[in-house]
């Protein structure tokens, strides 16, 4: 039986938002609290002989300056153990911006100014800031294989083999990384943006050496992420011990410039795709070599890029190889479609080449190399309706108008006009959870469960379910999420967040709906779960259930409870589920200054069944905005004299404006996947900007003639 | 100040001996910040909107000016270091923190707030420059708990995700409405242009525009 769709219903918490209720990290004000600046390193490698704090101690209102030696040794990292914690302060310098003291003042102009007196002495060392030149130390990673690429290709009788190119990119969320600590009556708050309050927690108790009994993190509402604030952050220790060290709350709000130096960010990476097809346009194999930079000790994994290519194509030969370049940076880490905007821009770059060098259009030619089980595993998909996604896409934009000649499009003012298309992947993940839900004859319902909501509307995901299938009113409604106090918390991220939510809410629904009615007997009471408790006198019902992905061994719940990421997929012992898009594009370059615009973009979604479908649409706007920044503006520049950043503001690091956009229409084909999980949804945050790059380079393509392979495309690539 | 031995013990023997050893040493030696805390402790909170510049008295640094002016309708007088911006004013001092930092430099448009009824970005407005004037931030917007018709645009049309930059979007679309620049989508997006939305909502925060312009001019 198929589900009746959800309806419309608005964001959750949009009135707070629109009031300027809404308490964000930075946003918690307490009695006598200081604030904290921390001072970066100058140097991209080396260690810091003397910290200078002299002068800094002596600015009116600095309390205190802390330094490595007021942080215990680090934990020793077991073999089988979770990864060590962040480091704290450090006087041996690994990159540039590394923080290694920190200032607390009375005032946050205090601090800055004491920050600022700092005058530490290095001892520099040689560093390698770029990986230009250095292509030949490879540290490969464990190849996707599927039959023999090598010999398939041999046969083949077109070819295409390029190589495109991603940049460096910064989340540039416009909420600042914020952490307020406080400890009182022996437990330590921790207030924090975060992703994954339960890996926060862990920093501050694995590098402090303290008790997880006595700390608490929480997280209710954080100001964008886009997996910034996913792992661990390396502030959070540092607050922590500040408010336990001078007995008062502390708050620190990072600069962007230095958050640009320490967050994870979206490495540089070089794509190298061989594709083969037989002369009717068949795609018989793929051969795909991504490098990236990386850190020394990073762990962002370079095979990766290859999750969504293997599976967007029937293609059953493949080899992906993959590679680190190891660098004297801070770590690379997980961006809104991390691996797939890179891939799948180099990947749906080269089958719209391929497609062209065989005459064919590139629509048709997508849907006639449609896939039917993951080529790496050989299992079924859990659903595909990438099909559904590319012909409702065309039939919205009017595919069939374009004329395939590039160059041939232009307005009567002589602008080039150009059509793309591309399609995106990505894996739809599941963790486990433990949901607590308890109805009051009072009117109100809480409900606890693993989540952080960044915006993406996750609470109004879980209320859509709660208000739909439970009779509760919904004004008494509380939902509990990102909170150590509550339930276990896992990472929200990977486009994860709702499978590891929903399930779980719709299991506490019909663990409710028959404790009720045990409760109840055979009575019939009018009115909704609050009245029906009243008047059986019981003043609440509590019930508490757990859930695992498709396959998924119990001891998953342990791990979960122990802080564990334990999400699953997209490879299920008995499936693969992938999330699909397509994005059809049309971009105007003026024929003078070249410059490009993009009028209209058509994106289609197939995250399976849609639980919320406005914060749904707004996930698909975002998406295909991000897709836009990246093909057309943001690029961080890495500075090879003294390592670190150049641009590193949102005035010279250049998103998307407002005038950057004009018409996108959104479609989400909604049919439920109810072998993914009992809601029928799978992922849909990071698929909707997978391929939206390379739908902005196949127009671009078709409206100059000109293929370019590196991002972002700017005006001088077009002169 | 002196947090109390027995509250340390959760934290093992090595940092309960680190802090112990360092919150006697500062509070002897800083008996100032303390006193002032535990007075603070019992301050009453401010109702939500109201500035409160009494709760938070300056801290001792800096050059000092007093200043006069008007937070959403309501006089304020404080003292204030001069280097304070009018955005950290009104969220360090006043608790009015609705309004939000996303850059300290003038380039996001979240810290938005009306000077005398013009938009300024409050991160590049010195509090100091408040004097004799009217400041109108997000939470000064609704008429108690009925919202301006911007507000309910807002939700109407999802122009929002993550909430962060939206009280600076609401306040900078307000003026955008009132200075008469919402003539067309286009000329929209560019006056909306100094207000980054990085969750990308601006198709929704240009119809919200729209829809509450054209209620706007029945007020």
């Amino acid at each position: 039986m198929i589900p009746t769709p959800f309806p419309d219903r608005p964001r959750f918490d949009a009135r707070d938002m629109v009031l300027g209720r809404t308490r964000y990290a930075a946003d918690r004000r307490l009695a006598g609290m200081l604030h904290a600046m921390t001072v970066p390193a100058r140097i991209a490698k080396g260690t810091v002989t003397s910290l200078g704090a002299e002068a800094a101690l002596r600015v009116p209102g600095v309390v205190r300056v802390l330094t490595p030696d007021d942080f215990p040794e680090p934990p020793p990292s077991a073999e089988d153990g979770p990864p060590p914690p962040p480091p704290t302060l450090t006087s041996t310098v690994s990159f540039r911006g590394e923080p290694i003291a920190l200032v607390i003042a009375e005032s946050l102009e205090a601090a800055i100014e004491g920050a600022e007196a700092m005058r530490p002495v290095y001892a520099e060392e040689p560093f390698q800031a770029l990986m230009d030149g250095l292509e030949a130390d490879r540290e490969e990673a464990e190849p996707y294989v599927a039959g023999d690429a090598a010999a398939v290709m041999a046969r083949a009788a077109v070819t295409v083999s390029e190589t495109y190119e991603s940049p460096t990119q910064h989340h540039n969320p416009i909420e600042l990384m914020a952490t307020v600590a406080e400890f009182r009556d022996g437990r330590l708050s921790v207030h924090e943006c975060s992703q994954s309050v339960g890996l926060a927690k862990y920093a501050v108790f694995a590098a402090l050496r303290i008790d997880p009994a006595v700390v608490d993190v929480r997280s209710p509402h954080v100001g964008g992420s886009f997996g910034q604030k996913g792992l661990a952050q390396r502030q959070t220790a540092l607050i922590a011990q500040a408010a336990l060290l001078t007995g008062r709350p502390v708050k620190l709000v990072m600069p962007r410039g230095q958050i640009f130096h320490v967050a994870a960010y979206r490495p540089r990476s070089r794509h190298r795709v061989e594709l083969g097809a037989t002369g009717e346009g068949s795609m018989i194999a793929a051969r795909y070599d991504a490098i990236q930079e990386q850190s020394r000790q990073g762990f962002f994994p370079a095979a990766e890029y290859h999750e969504a290519p293997i599976r967007l194509y029937g293609i059953e030969n493949y080899l992906g190889t993959g590679a680190d370049i190891r660098l004297d940076r801070q770590a690379p880490g997980w961006m809104r479609a991390p691996h797939a905007q890179a891939s799948c821009f180099a990947f749906e770059s080269a089958v719209d080449e391929l497609a062209w060098k065989l005459g064919q259009d590139p629509l048709a030619f997508r849907l006639a190399n449609d896939a039917a089980r993951d080529p790496r595993t050989g299992r079924p998909l859990s659903s595909r309706f990438m099909r559904e996604c590319l012909e409702e896409g065309a039939r919205r934009f009017g595919w069939k108008e374009r004329v395939a000649q590039p160059g041939s499009m232009t307005a009567e003012d002589g602008t080039l006009i150009g059509w793309g298309v591309a399609c995106g992947a990505y894996p739809s993940s599941m963790p486990p959870a433990i949901a607590r839900l308890r109805v009051g004859a009072d009117g109100r319902t809480r409900f606890a469960v693993s989540g952080h909501e960044m915006g993406q509307g996750i609470r109004t995901a879980i209320a859509s379910v709660l208000i739909e299938e439970l009779s509760i009113d919904p004004v008494g409604l509380e939902i509990v999420i990102a909170d150590t106090t509550s339930v276990p918390q896992h990472m929200t991220a990977g486009s994860w967040g709702t499978a590891g939510c929903v399930p779980a809410t719709m299991k506490a629904v019909e663990r409710m709906r028959s404790a009720v009615a045990e409760l109840v007997g055979g009575q019939r009471i009018a009115g909704n779960l609050h009245r029906q408790l009243a008047m059986v006198r019981r003043p609440s019902v509590e019930v508490e259930v757990s859930e695992l992905a498709p396959g998924q061994k119990p001891e998953a719940l342990e791990e979960l409870k122990a802080g564990g990421i334990v999400a699953m997929g997209p490879e299920y012992p008995a499936f693969t589920s992938m999330s699909y898009g397509a994005h059809f594009v049309e971009v105007r370059v003026e024929p003078r200054t070249r410059r490009v615009r993009v009028p209209r973009v058509v994106s289609i979604a197939d995250c399976g069944r849609v639980i919320s479908p406005r914060t749904a649409a707004s996930q698909v706007y975002g998406g295909v905005i991000w897709g836009i920044g990246a093909s057309l503006r943001e690029r961080t520049e890495v500075d090879p004299r003294f390592g670190g950043y150049l641009n590193s503001d949102i005035a010279d690091y250049v998103v998307a404006v407002n005038a950057d956009i004009e018409e996108i229409d959104v479609g989400l084909i909604d049919r439920p996947d109810l072998i993914a999980n009992r809601a029928g949804l799978k992922g849909l945050g990071q698929v909707t900007m997978a391929g939206v790059s390379a739908a902005v380079a196949n127009a671009v393509f078709h409206a100059t003639g000109k293929r370019l392979r590196s991002l972002p495309m700017r005006i001088e690539d077009l002169l | 100040m002196l947090p109390d031995d027995d509250a340390h013990d959760a934290l093992g023997p090595e940092m309960r001996d680190r802090c112990l050893a360092i919150t006697r040493r500062d509070t002897l030696k800083g008996g100032t910040a303390g006193a002032l805390a535990l007075a603070l402790a019992g301050a009453p909170a401010p109702a939500a909107g109201e500035p409160s510049a009494a709760a938070h008295p300056m801290p001792v640094n800096g050059e000092r000016l007093p200043i006069r002016t008007s937070v959403n309708g309501r006089p304020v007088a404080a003292e204030i270091d001069t280097r304070t911006s009018l955005l950290d004013f009104l969220r360090e001092r006043l608790d009015l923190t609705g309004t939000k930092k996303g850059c300290d430099h003038g380039q996001c448009g979240a810290c938005t707030v009306h000077l005398d009824g013009q938009r300024v970005v409050s991160c590049l407005t010195l509090a100091a420059k408040a004097e004799g004037r009217a400041v109108v931030t997000i939470e000064g917007v609704s008429d108690g708990d009925t919202l301006h018709p911007m507000q309910q645009a807002f939700i109407d049309h999802d122009a929002l995700q993550c909430g962060y930059c939206t009280p600076g979007q609401i306040m900078a679309a307000i003026a955008c409405v009132r200075e008469g620049h919402t003539g067309s989508r286009d000329e929209i997006r560019e006056y909306m242009s100094g207000n980054i939305c990085r969750c990308g909502a601006y198709v929704g925060i240009v119809a919200a525009i729209e829809d509450a312009a054209a209620r706007m001019e029945r007020i």
